[in-house]
């Protein structure tokens, strides 16, 4: 018995250590990704014609996207990035954006102009815009055809406020009538009127250019009235819309299945099936092994992606987006009340040298408000440069007397608390020997940073903007006009007012853009956002994917990618 | 079974009462906290007036102990609320399948955990004095030092890059083998703990009367350990395999982000991270649920285990 025992308790020890001599000899034997590797895809390659590329493997026919849960896939309500990259595919509105930014017609068969009769100025100083809709686009499961009453439906859906939107007053709100609805004060909106079955007029309260790049946006698409009516509280789980993509399946949490529209109006997409994996997990790791197509890549893994000689250089990609990071200063506070503490603080530190070693040139620096891509963007702007002498200087200029007159400052980022972005202990560094201030870093996770950067709590803080149409009125304006209900720097300057106010309803294009420059210019000038970087995605994309555009903003593309088989 | 039947009568009362003020303490201090659910789904455009209009139609702007009471009513009726973070989908529809995938890994990691563990317990104890006793816990001892966020990407490496046997996560169920990774990420670190309090109990059994009573009476060695010796040295397990079911309702948050899958683990953290106020509650109710009755249950058990502590019982009350 006791020999029993013995043999049993030798065999189990000896199992568990031979795993982990196995274990470390393949992985010391694996190194990293050359050799044995190397081997294996050139086999692979010849064993088939086609085959698939450095990674291996070939495609499966579908598209598989790493992907998380969306909030809603109701139109009405979607606030967030996620919800709205399937909310894009599955439904559509008048118009959209297509992937080089411009806005195009979708629903609606031309994008209505002054010169077409499309746009009109009426004697009261409001604008109507005549849309004339398609008459062959169906909804997916009903084959109803979309009518001008179903857009009169889903915007005044969007605006009511047992619909419980926080968004939609901000993207319909100029129609008139609009701000009415969303109080509870009227049943209807005025200015959405329906001519006949194909024809919509909408109407709003001043001649403002950025109307149409508004209508892009999710809250402006057409809902199946039958549907929601139905089915009021589930009925978005399978959601019944007009793009080029409809919804075939959504375990929560687990993926999401969209299924080619052969009937959509713009063109049939190539693709048939796309599937997005929606439990997470090591997404790199999926890649290599592939169960995904495309893969997103962090500062972690970027350098081995960049590494020339790895077999996933070859499928690097990446694009530029409509992002801006930056240093917001609360201009009613301490020390930041004056300009000269803020223009110090921005000469203090050097973006290019950041960006360079800490960021691993993941991102660009930015250097002005706009961003590259956007309409009205200024490739002359130049953000404050890096230039400590004069930041001392200009410390010692300011009401403070220079650094020991300073209050305790404290820039506050959103994070878990285990560690600092790596560019705030950068800048927090600089500084220190640069201006001589010890710089409090605060971090509080992400709900609590809105919650004190919305009531004035904090006094100095890092956070971003992502653009939600392609109008710069969505950034200058709406951070910086002092009523703006987005001011979060609280920055109240009369003369960037006037310049805004001006911009809204400016019917030249270039003399509109103009005026934004020039605002931009005061916003830099006056060191009230200090411009960090713009966005940047970097990915991974097997080569059978072709067309797998990054778009600069969520909008729908993926009607245009194939997939080589 | 004098004692029993008012014994688990009274700590039934005591259930709904503790699940009262476990769910108003979650409930106050939800709702206290910084952050609210409406904001935090807002996304970048956040309008203060839309906010509070939008607050005001999901009632959340009534006084605490009005929105309590709506709550605690809609539970009674089976109605564990909205959840704010995936609309559309109700708290039970959001919880109760996760809830399910993480029970039964965490029951397979359990069967492992404790199938490694009690056998090598038991033996550690018999060959004290030689050096396969601490040799065989030690070796177990490792694997609950290492933390789930180095093992699992390690096995990614070898067992899913290196030698392509293993999926890299998701869930397609029970009996696939995407099971294989997380069930031994779960199941190696607590082998440690199981064998070492199997074997302290076997220690003590050992030297029981009834132990010598047995080898005395000529019997097997074999059967003296597994008829005598075992079956005493399991009685403190019970608690632990009692508790430990609940925990698999718990998840586990690094395993199921790590690979991929539809655990509750992931949920409660991303919950509150979202303030997803009804889906914290539920979770905080379902789980307060399954302890107490855990609990009950364990107490009823160790009465049919152990024929003493019956005797012991009816003393006490």
């Amino acid at each position: 018995m006791n020999r029993l025992v013995g043999f049993v308790l030798a065999v189990v020890v000896v199992l568990v250590l031979a795993i982990g001599v196995i274990s470390a000899v393949v992985i010391v034997r694996g190194g990293g990704g050359g050799g044995e590797e190397e081997q294996q895809t050139q086999a692979t390659k010849a064993a088939t014609a086609e085959g698939g590329g450095e990674t291996g493997g070939k495609s499966t026919g579908e598209l598989r996207l790493p992907g998380s849960d969306p909030i809603t896939l109701d139109p009405a309500l979607a606030a967030d990035a996620a919800s709205a990259t399937y909310i894009v595919e599955i439904f559509g509105g008048l118009v959209t954006i297509d992937p080089k930014l411009n806005i195009v017609p979708d629903i609606a068969k031309e994008l209505p102009t002054r010169e077409n009769g499309g746009i009109v100025n009426n004697p009261d100083g409001t604008v109507s815009y005549t849309f004339h809709l398609r008459d062959d686009v169906v909804f997916h499961n009903t084959s109803r055809l979309v009518t001008a009453g179903d857009f009169k439906y889903s915007m005044e859906r969007a605006l009511n406020p047992h619909t419980a939107s926080t968004v939609a007053e901000a993207y319909l709100g100029d129609i008139v009538g609009a701000k009415d609805m969303a109080r509870g004060r009227a049943e209807e909106v005025r200015g959405i009127e329906v001519v006949d079955d194909f024809t919509l007029k909408l109407t709003i309260d001043a001649p403002k250019p950025y109307f149409l790049a508004k209508l892009t946006y999710p809250t402006a698409f057409v809902v199946d009235q039958q549907q929601v009516e139905a089915n009021p509280r589930n009925w978005s789980r399978k959601p019944n819309g007009t793009g080029p993509y409809k919804m075939r399946e959504w375990s929560l949490g687990e993926q999401i299945t969209l299924e080619a529209n052969d009937r959509y109006h713009l063109g049939k997409p190539s693709v048939k099936t796309v599937t997005f994996l929606l439990a997470g997990g090591s997404v790199l790791t999926m890649y290599e092994n592939n169960e995904i197509d495309v893969a997103g890549v962090g500062i972690t893994d970027i350098d081995r992606v960049q590494d020339p000689t790895s077999n996933l250089n070859a499928e690097y990609v990446t694009g530029d987006d409509l992002s801006i990071s930056y240093i917001g200063f609360n201009t009613q506070v301490e020390p930041f009340n004056d300009p000269k503490v803020r223009q110090a603080f921005a000469h203090a530190i050097d973006r290019e040298k950041i960006a360079k070693v800490v960021l691993k040139d993941m991102l660009r620096v930015a250097q002005g408000v706009m961003m590259s891509g956007l309409p009205g963007y200024n490739p002359q702007s130049k953000a404050l440069s890096f230039d400590p002498e004069m930041a001392s200087q200009l410390l010692k200029e300011s009401k403070y007397g220079g650094p020991d007159g300073l209050p305790t400052v404290t820039i506050t980022e959103v994070g878990g608390g285990a560690n600092v972005g790596f560019d705030t202990q950068a800048m927090v560094e600089m500084w220190k020997e640069n201006l001589g201030v010890d710089v409090q870093i605060e971090q509080t996770e992400a709900a609590t940073f809105f919650e004190d950067l919305d009531s004035g709590r904090l006094q100095m803080f890092v956070t971003g903007w992502i653009m939600d149409y392609p109008d710069p009125e969505d950034v200058l304006d709406v951070h910086f006009y002092s009523q703006s209900r987005l001011n979060n720097t609280r920055y109240s300057n009369p003369a960037l007012d006037a310049l805004l106010e001006q911009a809204r309803t400016e019917q030249d294009v270039n003399r509109r853009m103009s005026l934004y420059q020039q605002a931009e210019q005061i916003v830099i000038e006056d060191a009230v956002w200090v411009p960090l970087y713009n966005g940047r995605d970097h990915a991974l994309v097997k080569p059978y994917v072709k067309g797998f555009e990054f778009p600069p903003m969520v909008i729908p593309h993926l009607r245009y990618v194939t997939i080589e088989q | 079974m004098q004692g029993i039947l008012p014994y688990i009568l009274r700590r039934l009362l005591w259930a709904p009462l503790i699940l009262l003020a476990v769910s108003f303490i979650a409930f106050t201090i939800t709702r206290f906290g910084p952050g609210d659910p409406i904001s935090v789904a807002m996304g970048q455009f956040r309008d203060p007036e839309a906010l509070a209009r939008v607050r005001h139609e999901k009632g959340l702007d009534k006084p605490l102990l009005d929105q309590y009471r709506i709550y605690i009513w809609n539970v009674l009726h089976g109605d564990l609320g909205e959840s704010l973070s995936h609309q559309g989908y109700s708290v039970s529809e959001v919880i109760f399948p996760k809830m399910w995938v993480s029970a039964q890994l965490g029951l397979v990691a359990l069967i492992i955990t404790f199938g490694v563990g009690i056998p090598v317990g038991i033996l550690a104890a018999l060959k004290q004095g030689s050096w396969m006793d601490p040799a065989s816990i030690s070796t177990f001892l490792f694997f609950q030092s290492v933390p789930v966020l180095v093992t699992v990407p390690v096995m990614l490496l070898v067992f899913v890059l290196k030698l392509h046997w293993l999926p890299t996560g998701g869930w397609e169920g029970i009996l696939s083998k995407h099971i294989v990774i997380p069930a031994l990420a779960l199941s190696l670190p607590g082998i440690a703990g199981v064998a070492r309090l199997m074997r302290a109990t076997t220690l003590d059994v050992l030297k029981e009367d009834y132990v010598r009573t047995a080898r005395a009476k000529g019997l097997r060695e074999f059967t003296v350990v597994s008829q005598h010796v075992a079956r005493n040295a399991l009685l403190p397990m019970t608690t632990i395999i009692g508790i430990s079911l609940v925990t698999l309702l718990e998840g586990a948050f690094f395993t199921e982000t790590l690979l991929g899958l539809p655990g509750i683990g992931r949920l409660a953290f991303e919950s509150v991270t979202s303030r997803d106020y009804d889906v914290i509650l539920g979770l905080t109710l379902v789980l307060a649920t399954a302890f107490i009755v855990a609990n009950i249950v364990i107490d009823i058990a160790y009465t049919f285990i152990d024929p003493r502590v019956r005797y012991q019982r009816s003393a006490v009350t």
